[in-house]
């Protein structure tokens, strides 16, 4: 008799059965945190897609960019096109410089102003899509392991509080109920720590895309200021 | 976005699928079947204060076994009977006993043996020399015994072996058969000079044996001498395991002395006194009807004994003796009259077991004590 019932208590341990043993609030705090592991993974592959094609999208734009093409050709091509990264902080301070230049501008500083303006908007608005969603694989991270802690404690609670009722202290009663208390917080740190790691993988990728677009900035601010100055001399003699 | 999360949903429900369905139950760990061992409480008393009767004795009121001729006393024995050690199995009288007597004599003969060490090496080197001198000493032995038996009561061992033997000489075989197996253990860590002493008593019957076997001793002694050497360092009674499996001799009998004609007894009396559970049941309903006034003085201090004598029924016969101590005067007084009127409030009492009436434990005579915390206060 008692072996049996042992037996068909260790069988019971099974994962599913676990899950259903469960109390409300336990269960309610598995599926969220399940539900946080999909988002995070799925945070995780649209990340790592999306950083995978602005690297080569900039690497492209660079080659390109320092083929010897000329500038206004390149312009005309990417303008029609929706840009990102790279392309999106050269069109930005094409268009400028054009607009500037078909109303006849005066100050070469305030073109010179106005393109570092442009291609600064840009690059904030770039390197935001890029760390979009970010922050919430750090929430996910840090607040993963306290909401599985949250649910293994209400359900240690609740087990010790039916095996208070069972008036029974055998293992046979007081382990499943602890397990699946337990299961709480696995789920939690599974959730945590692929989000933690791809936080800070993720937000280092982030970091050196932006720096790259500030450097593509920086020199083709210089390369504008060249031409502008080019460009302004010929007007200003002839006046 | 939604593409890699519809990636990430599948991924999920992949893995969760695939957790459910092989990692099910772990396997649980063997653990070996324990069979239950059932366990019986059984109290000391009814062995220890058992009265047991002789059966084919007339009946009288008290049971008594059949009085024993050895009155040496054994502590803890529990078995009635004249033997040396507290046997279990009842005594059986020797079937064959003279030629056998001689054939068990090898035995006593390892007395002389001058060396208590433990060491077998030794012994061995030892025995030979004596068997050699053995057959002299024997032949001298009525010689010498009246000039050893003077210095006998010095030793303390003596005693015991010597009534036995006296008796032995007197009683017709079949009771004089136990000797040997009355050789108790103290032999192995005897001094050397209680051998001498013991010689003489023991080896009145083994004159003739020690000349019949001259050379078949060396063996034997070498082997009684190991026995004895082990007997001495380990729990293990060798003596006792032989003299149970000895079916030669007369075995058995327990080592309790009676010294009342046997009787078969009227009824059966186990003198069991109460349990502490009945004895708190008489507590309790003598507390029941407790009142005593409050306020007093030292009560803390105040034990009372209480001594009554009571009738089959659970009536108080004659008077109880009530008496308190410690604690100041009046408040004794004061206990003990609460403690009187309580004792006869609650007569007649109930819940006693008949069957421990009697005896000298029994309830026949009921002795309580309460303590402070024990007053219904």
């Amino acid at each position: 008799m008692e072996h049996a019932d042992l037996a068909a208590a260790a069988s019971s341990v099974s994962l599913w059965s676990l899950f259903m043993q469960a109390g409300l609030i336990v269960k309610l705090v598995m599926i969220g945190l399940i539900g946080a592991s999909v988002w995070t993974w799925a945070i995780v592959i649209d990340k790592y897609m999306t950083f995978a094609k602005a690297k080569r999208q900039f690497d492209q734009f660079e080659q390109v960019f320092w083929s010897g093409q000329s500038l206004e050709e390149l312009y005309r091509t990417l303008a029609e096109r929706q840009n990102s990264g790279l392309a999106a902080i050269f069109v930005a301070a094409m268009r400028e410089w054009k607009k500037s230049f078909e109303r006849g501008a005066r100050s070469p500083i305030g073109l010179q102003m106005r393109i570092d303006r442009a291609m600064d908007v840009t690059i904030a608005r770039e390197s935001e899509t890029y760390e979009a969603r970010l922050p919430s694989l750090a929430t996910i991270g840090s607040a993963g392991p306290f909401i599985g802690l949250f649910g293994t404690v209400v359900g240690i609670m609740t087990s010790f509080q039916a095996i208070a009722g069972s008036k029974s202290t055998n293992l046979a009663v007081v382990a499943p109920g602890i397990a699946e208390a337990l299961l709480a917080t696995a789920i939690g740190l599974v959730a945590a720590i692929p989000a933690v790691m791809a936080y800070n993988k993720f937000m280092g990728d982030a970091g050196k895309l932006s720096s790259r677009m500030e450097g593509f900035a920086d020199e083709f601010s210089a390369i504008l200021s060249r031409q502008i100055d080019e460009k302004l001399q010929p007007r200003q003699a002839a006046q | 976005m939604k593409t890699s999360l519809g990636t990430s949903l599948v991924m999920h429900t992949l893995v969760l699928s695939w957790a459910l369905l092989s990692l099910s139950a772990p396997a649980s760990f063997e653990v070996a079947p324990v069979d239950a061992l059932p366990v019986d409480i059984v109290p000391v008393e009814s062995i220890t204060q058992t009265q047991k009767g002789e059966q084919n004795a007339p009946k009288t009121e008290k049971p008594a076994p059949k009085e024993t001729k050895n009155q040496k006393v054994v502590e803890n024995a529990e078995n009635a009977g004249d033997n040396d050690i507290d046997l279990k199995n009842p005594p059986t009288p020797a079937k064959r006993p003279v030629e056998t007597e001689v054939a068990a004599a090898p035995p006593k003969v390892e007395k002389p043996l001058p060396n208590p060490t433990n060491e077998n090496n030794q012994v061995k080197d030892i025995a030979p020399e004596e068997t050699v001198e053995k057959p002299q000493e024997v032949a001298a032995l009525p010689q010498p015994k009246p000039e050893i038996t003077p210095p006998t009561p010095k030793p303390e061992p003596q005693p015991e072996p010597k009534p036995v033997e006296k008796q032995a000489e007197e009683i017709p075989l079949p009771d004089a058969a136990p000797i040997p197996a009355a050789r108790p253990k103290p032999e192995p860590p005897k001094p050397q000079e209680a051998k001498p002493a013991e010689k003489p008593a023991e080896q009145k019957p083994d004159a003739k044996a020690a000349e019949k076997t001259p050379d078949k001793k060396v063996s034997d002694k070498k082997q009684e001498v190991a026995k004895a050497a082990s007997s001495q360092q380990s729990d293990f009674n060798a003596d006792e395991i032989a003299t149970m499996l000895n079916k030669q001799e007369a075995a058995g009998g327990g080592a309790k002395r009676s010294t009342e004609v046997a009787s078969r007894g009227d009824k059966k009396t186990i003198g069991v006194g109460l349990s502490a559970t009945e004895i708190d049941s008489v507590k309790g309903q003598i507390q029941g009807n407790w009142s005593l006034v409050a306020g007093l003085t030292g009560v803390q201090e105040v034990r009372v004994r209480i001594r009554v004598e009571l009738d089959q029924a659970g009536n108080i016969v004659g008077q109880p003796e009530v008496t308190a101590t410690g604690g100041p005067e009046g408040t004794r007084r004061a206990v003990e009259s609460s403690t009187r009127r309580a004792l006869f409030k609650s007569a007649p009492l109930k819940n006693l077991p008949p069957e421990k009436y009697e005896g000298e434990k029994g309830w026949n005579v009921l002795v309580l004590n309460f303590d402070p915390s024990e007053f219904a206060l």
